[in-house]
């Protein structure tokens, strides 16, 4: 009898694992098949499907690093990425301690308004935010890239802000009262620290969606100086013709900050995301 | 300790958000912008940009924004706001290129096109004088000759908007074409070899080609690849057949809604679709296939034909540089009517009526249409020239796409534009005649009550609007 119950947990265990093997080789090949390709030339890379290259080409490193000018872009994103995640943070994370901690007129409204946001994607606006930019003058400026992304990133992560700042007990609120806090000292000293699993899921999730944006930059930004690391990446694709081992050198060049981030926020991701899909 | 990184992160984040909050480009500004898509000419734009400041002293700012799809939301979003650069190209169909030259963001090009007549001459002096076209290279002659007469005549069609045009745009010439291209039958040499086909007698009838397609399933060698995933290309099939079996008349007469899709000739046809499908002469999944596909299969040898556009030859370099292989028209069915292909211009720039270097502008895309640039655009780009008296250095391949290029024809020439939802189901159901899930006759007549349903709602649409008025 027992040894049926451990035989059918391991059976169970088997069963589980290959399936998760098998979804973990779904999102694991493709950057493989990437990295093998960036080592290959333009005729074998058609020609020769083995992932494991014998003749491995390291220079379309070189290459495409020089010829997609990826210094210049890879600062840029940077700095956008820093900035949007950071207003992102900052923004959001006073509007949600606003949201569940403060009373005021038309909060529900204003809440649910902002959720209405995440309901509309950005190339869904593109042409009113150009004329709206343009007006600001803001069009083919750092500012004019930045401060769309920030509005763009919002509603996500006041939502899950939200829900995590709901959850603190309001005893918390009361002694940090007693011990002289203000609104913001509570905000900064109770909230801010115990919503680091949160704050990690939305930077992760923002940084993600800046670092591989490319659409509001092209409609946006004009001179090449001002263009993020995407822009490098187009150098390569043509309408008929792909240069094919200098993209996929040039995208695992690109991937390599954003997987780094994701290594080193995953620990607070899974409690970060679950927190606010449970609670929300 | 926390206040501090706190100001640090403040800081930090409005230093690097105000830093550069204007346009940083330090070398200044250009003279001439010119927006484009055109990710694999770039770099000899570039050069030709380089040469042209070394010559005149205008400095042109090449703006490149690709994919296709974000370069057309950004001239569209600038076109709403009046910012759109002193060039550009329009990737639209021709009733979108009517509404923006009626919206005044299009120059007319005709007095230039035609010759410098004495309303410009004026102009074009002044610009002489001022050193803009001063030291060109090529002889001075050429520039008082007929700027129109360089084109192949089918570059400038889709540009041409003629008297009484269905648009109601002023009859004129809106755009200058930068190359050309068209779309024929391809052949491989080597696979022609192996099934024991003469490689230097491709079919020149349907019949023969459906011969061909048989010996070569014979000998296991898949028959004709093409992109017909990407619907547009099974059109260009189709029409390219109609107008042989039908000539371009009755063609005309069918999208003008006089002659039904059930026609005896429209059958023939699709008919086409289904004898390939029969005799086994399609390469698996064709109906599903994008083009890149289609040419990575034909690029290496798996395919003995492919019907492919003149852009090929470079994607065909890029992936086998020893394919063997060679171009010509697709197979007669009726020896008694030409065969057409689709062709015309591949890329074209246009002018902003609004700008205010409209003169330089013109200068420019002229001196970027003569010989030494067309040709110096052709050798490093792979692409047919606009400019028909640069073929003489081209590679073989190309010439002979450049060869057919009078017998080119696309539908945005036509007197007459077919509603999309008809094309949409004459498309689709040509894939389902392929893959055997309709007949011919099922087809024509679905796409004919789409078509008549839609006459009939243009009919009523109309009679409400002059009710209105």
């Amino acid at each position: 009898m027992i040894n049926r119950f451990i035989l059918e947990k391991r059976l169970k265990s088997v069963v589980m694992h290959l399936i998760l093997l098998s979804v973990a080789a779904t999102c694991i090949l493709p950057l493989i098949w990437m990295f093998s390709s960036s080592l290959k030339t333009q005729d074998t890379i058609f020609s020769n499907m083995h992932i494991i290259v014998s003749d491995p080409h390291w220079e379309n490193y070189r290459e495409a690093w020089t010829k997609g000018n990826f210094g210049a872009y890879f600062l840029n994103s940077v700095i956008y990425t820093v900035s949007v995640v950071g207003g992102v943070v900052f923004t959001a994370s006073l509007a949600a301690f606003a949201f569940a901690r403060l009373n005021f007129p038309g909060k529900n409204i204003m809440f649910y308004m902002f959720l209405i946001t995440m309901m509309i994607p950005i190339p869904g606006s593109f042409i009113a935010l150009y004329v709206l930019l343009q007006k600001l003058r803001l069009v083919n400026t750092r500012l004019g890239y930045i401060l769309p992304q920030i509005n763009a990133g919002l509603a996500l992560a006041i939502y899950i802000l939200k829900t995590f700042f709901e959850e603190l007990p309001k005893d918390l609120e009361d002694s940090a009262r007693i011990d002289g806090c203000g609104k913001f000292g509570v905000y900064w000293h109770i909230a801010m620290p115990l919503a680091k699993p949160a704050i990690a899921v939305i930077v992760v999730f923002n940084a993600m969606a800046v670092w591989n944006e490319y659409l509001l930059a092209m409609l946006i930004l004009s001179s090449k100086s001002l263009m993020p690391l995407q822009r490098g990446l187009m150098v390569f694709q043509g309408a008929h013709i792909t240069r094919y081992p200098l993209l996929m050198a040039g995208i695992t060049i690109a991937v390599v900050p954003i997987v780094v981030l994701y290594l080193i926020m995953q620990r607070h991701i899974i409690t970060g995301i679950t927190a606010g899909a449970v609670k929300g | 300790m926390k206040v501090r990184i706190l100001s640090v992160f403040v800081f930090l984040f409005f230093a690097l958000t105000i830093f550069g909050c204007g346009n940083s480009d330090t070398k200044g500004k250009p003279d001439l912008v010119l927006w484009h898509w055109m990710t694999d000419r770039e770099e000899a734009f570039l050069e030709l940009a380089k040469r042209y400041e070394e010559e005149t002293g205008i400095k042109v700012s090449f703006e490149l924004y690709a994919p296709s799809d974000a370069y057309s939301q950004k001239v569209r979003a600038s076109a709403q706001t009046g910012t759109l650069p002193d060039i550009y190209g329009l990737l639209a169909e021709k009733r979108d290129y009517a509404a923006f030259i009626k919206a005044g963001h299009i120059t007319d090009l005709s007095d230039y096109m035609n010759g410098f007549i004495a309303t410009n001459k004026d102009d074009y002096a002044k610009l002489i004088k001022k050193g803009f076209i001063s030291d060109l290279t090529y002889d001075m002659e050429q520039k008082f000759k007929e700027w129109r007469r360089i084109f192949f005549k089918k570059a400038l069609e889709v540009n041409i908007f003629p008297e009484g045009n269905q648009w109601g745009v002023k009859p004129g010439i809106y755009g200058v074409p930068i190359d050309v291209t068209n779309i024929q039958m391809l052949y491989n040499k080597d696979l022609f070899k192996e099934a024991g086909l003469d490689p230097e007698k491709p079919p020149k009838t349907w019949e023969e080609f459906i011969e061909a397609g048989r010996t070569l399933k014979a000998a296991g060698i898949p028959g004709l690849v093409s992109g017909w995933g990407e619907i547009w290309m099974i059109d260009c099939f189709a029409s390219n057949y109609a107008m042989n079996i039908m000539g371009k008349d009755k063609v005309v007469a069918t999208i003008k809604g006089k002659v039904p899709y059930t026609d005896p000739d429209w059958l023939k046809v699709f008919h086409l679709f289904k004898e390939m499908a029969d005799e086994g002469i399609l390469a698996p999944g064709i109906v599903a296939m994008v083009n890149k596909s289609a040419e990575q299969t034909f690029a290496n040898n798996r395919a003995a034909f492919s019907f492919n556009g003149s852009w090929c030859v470079n994607v065909y370099r890029g992936m086998n540089p020893d394919l063997n292989y060679a171009a010509i028209p697709p197979p007669l069915v009726n020896k008694k009517n030409p065969m057409y292909i689709w062709g015309g211009a591949g890329a074209s720039f246009l002018i902003n009526e609004k700008s205010k270097a409209k003169e330089e502008a013109i200068s420019f895309l002229k001196w970027l249409t003569y010989e030494p640039q067309q040709a110096f655009l052709s050798s490093k780009t792979n692409n047919l020239p606009a400019n028909q008296k640069c073929l003489v250095d081209i590679p073989p391949i190309l010439a002979q796409f450049a060869d057919d290029m009078e017998i080119t024809t696309h539908p945005s020439i036509l007197p007459a534009s077919e509603y999309s939802q008809v094309i949409e189901f004459f498309n689709k159901g040509i894939q389902s005649i392929i893959i055997g899930e309709k007949t011919p006759e099922e087809v024509a007549a679905k796409v004919q009550e789409v078509k008549e349903r839609r006459m009939e709602w243009t009919k009523k649409r109309e009679a409400r609007k002059k009710q209105n008025n």
